[in-house]
């Protein structure tokens, strides 16, 4: 299996409601992309809710996660991924969503896992 | 061949996230709130025991928690056992 030696894969796992762990993982991806590592993101389990489209996190006095999440094109972040069972399980509709992000099963996230050097989990 | 090392405490989302992604050539070592997760006779300790990856606990974690008398198919370790551990798999993945 091809490992890129510096590749590295965030895999982020809370809802944007939980503390900061979420912008935790976006930052550290956008740090990445900065320094010119080659870095890919996987929204796990309950993270994939971080994909809803029309959150008004203003409403609580909060910055926008949707907003950063959707300038990582910009940053030439395009290695993007969804936990698909988990998006099914909680009734998302990725069409709605406004990253290109691409569906994977569970034995294709364990592969892409195993296509990264290191794996970090948020 | 990824050592996964769980502290989130079973019934947490990301406990059962875990267990769905550990293989067979896995390592799982529980750690912090995850050592509840091999409490003798729970239901997570059955799914721990199913899923076929080799099994550890941090014993300082467990010990703290008032975790014991485990299960046999557990191994104990202490911090320089999680160094060694750390050295025989390539990738560690943390959930928590």
């Amino acid at each position: 299996m091809e490992t890129n030696p510096k590749s590295t894969l965030i895999v982020t796992r809370r809802s944007p409601c939980q503390g900061g762990i979420a912008k935790s993982a976006l930052d550290t991806v956008l740090a990445m992309a900065v320094f010119d590592q080659p870095v890919a993101l996987l929204f796990q389990g309950e993270g994939v809710l971080q994909l809803l489209p029309d959150q008004a996190t203003e409403l609580l006095g909060r910055g926008s996660l949707s907003r950063q999440l959707e300038s990582l094109p910009l940053y030439d972040i395009d290695s993007l991924f969804v936990d698909a069972p988990a998006a099914r399980h909680y009734g998302l509709d990725l069409t709605l969503c406004a990253l290109a992000i691409s569906p994977l099963e569970d034995s294709q996230i364990r592969d892409l896992m195993l296509q990264h050097h290191t794996v970090l989990g948020f | 061949m990824i050592l996964h090392t769980l502290s989130a405490a079973p019934g947490d989302s990301v406990y059962l996230d875990c267990l769905r992604f550990v293989g067979e050539e896995d390592a799982l070592l529980l750690v912090g709130s995850g050592v509840y997760g091999a409490l003798k006779g729970s239901a997570s300790e059955a799914a721990l025991l199913d899923c076929g990856a080799r099994l550890f606990i941090l014993s300082a974690h467990a010990e703290a928690a008032g975790v014991r008398n485990v299960s046999g198919l557990f191994t104990m370790l202490d911090m320089a056992g999680f160094v060694t551990l750390t050295e025989q798999y390539p990738r560690q993945l943390a959930w928590h």
